[in-house]
């Protein structure tokens, strides 16, 4: 596209937003240029490498997001991406992210939860999150795979007496005991990685009332 | 508590968790000094499928070249604070760890320590083509790589 560069100010804010290695850059239009009819084209590099590579279904969008997730989908490479803004004859200078490295920068979404419950215990079955995969049909790899050091951080909340307290565990089966009989308890669970900060996805929070206490329900009778 | 065991060789009293949070505080300022992003100096066939054995030979020679050569020049021209606070946790904890390592010297494993060798070999070559300040900068930028790795033997 033959456009005068630098004729407009770059696109703003741009970053990837990671989730289970599903990678999107984003970012926000140039100052001033909001609402018009702008145009957006992104290239991406793959760190080490030597060229600026085309993403084909992000050429002249209008859109402020590209998935990226195809071609960043190695974690053991480091990677950038730029976006340029197009208008009429003018265009904008590249807007250049910084090094984004998936394996260290991707967030781990929650687990699946299963809640069973007795009178005065609730299992808790956790299913480790799964990365992204291009096709639905495609083989599933799951984050616990990618890093093996996954830890989740549980949290139980005693919706009678409002008291919450949270437990790390690794293993995917947790029995809470000793807990008050019909009473409603909450979960929200969250799933970490030691080693740099990560922003956290929570769980859904999940509630289960533990069942009514047999033995006094006897005695009534 | 946890530590690092390359194959024979174990290293106690290093919290890796503080490495990464002094390097991450970094990372963005000092990878945004690297202009050269066609060169990666760690590259994924110097440290990819290393058996434990190996890893002792490798570690120690890199942080070696960390400390002597990448640390030693950088530290007078990091101007930025948090880049010197970040940088002396990093160094610290690098020297700790080097010390601590006594790779095995006997005959039958020369060939193990030979792989190394050759690894770090291929590091350095690429280090000794960038003229030295941008080496250093790069090679800095890349300690996220290197504490992944690390991070494998790390229990």
């Amino acid at each position: 596209v033959l456009c005068i560069s630098g004729g407009l100010p770059k696109p703003t804010n741009i970053t990837f937003l990671s989730i289970n290695m599903r990678n999107i850059l984003q970012w926000s239009p140039p100052e001033g240029l909001q609402g018009t009819e702008v145009t957006y084209t992104v290239q991406y590099f793959i760190y080490g490498q030597k060229k600026w590579l085309n993403k084909s279904e992000c050429r002249n969008i209008s859109r402020t997001c590209c998935d990226l997730s195809v071609e960043t989908s190695d974690y053991e490479h480091q990677y950038y991406a730029k976006v340029k803004a197009i208008w009429e004859t003018n265009c904008s200078k590249w807007a250049e992210t910084g090094r984004f490295n998936p394996f260290l920068e991707t967030q781990i979404g929650p687990p699946g939860i299963a809640l069973t419950t007795d009178e005065r215990s609730i299992s808790i079955v956790l299913t480790a999150p799964e990365k992204w995969k291009r096709n639905p049909e495609d083989s599933s790899l799951s984050m616990q795979q990618i890093y093996s050091n996954l830890k989740y951080n549980v949290s139980v909340y005693n919706t009678q007496s409002n008291r919450t307290w949270s437990q790390c565990v690794t293993n995917h089966t947790l029995v809470l005991s000793w807990l008050e009989p019909d009473t409603l308890y909450c979960v929200h669970v969250e799933s970490f990685v030691p080693g740099p900060p990560r922003l956290a996805q929570p769980s859904e929070k999940l509630c289960v009332r533990t069942l009514k206490d047999q033995t006094s329900a006897v005695k009534v009778k | 508590g946890q530590e690092f065991q390359f194959g024979p060789c174990r290293v106690e009293g290093v919290v890796l968790q503080e490495l990464w949070e002094a390097f991450w505080a970094v990372k963005d300022i000092v990878q945004a000094k690297d202009n050269i992003t066609s060169v990666r100096l760690l590259r994924k066939e110097i440290l990819q499928n290393v058996s434990d054995v190996e890893s002792c030979y490798l570690i120690r020679a890199l942080l070696k070249f960390y400390l002597n050569t990448i640390f030693k020049g950088y530290l007078g021209k990091a101007a930025d604070s948090r880049i010197r606070k970040s940088f002396s946790t990093l160094a610290n904890n690098f020297f700790v760890i080097a010390s601590k390592l006594q790779p095995s010297q006997e005959n039958d494993m020369f060939s193990i320590s030979e792989s190394a060798r050759r690894r770090f070999l291929l590091f350095q070559r690429a280090f000794k083509q960038l003229d030295i300040q941008s080496a250093q900068t790069k090679a800095f930028g890349e300690v996220d790589i290197l504490l992944t790795w690390m991070e494998k033997f790390y229990q």
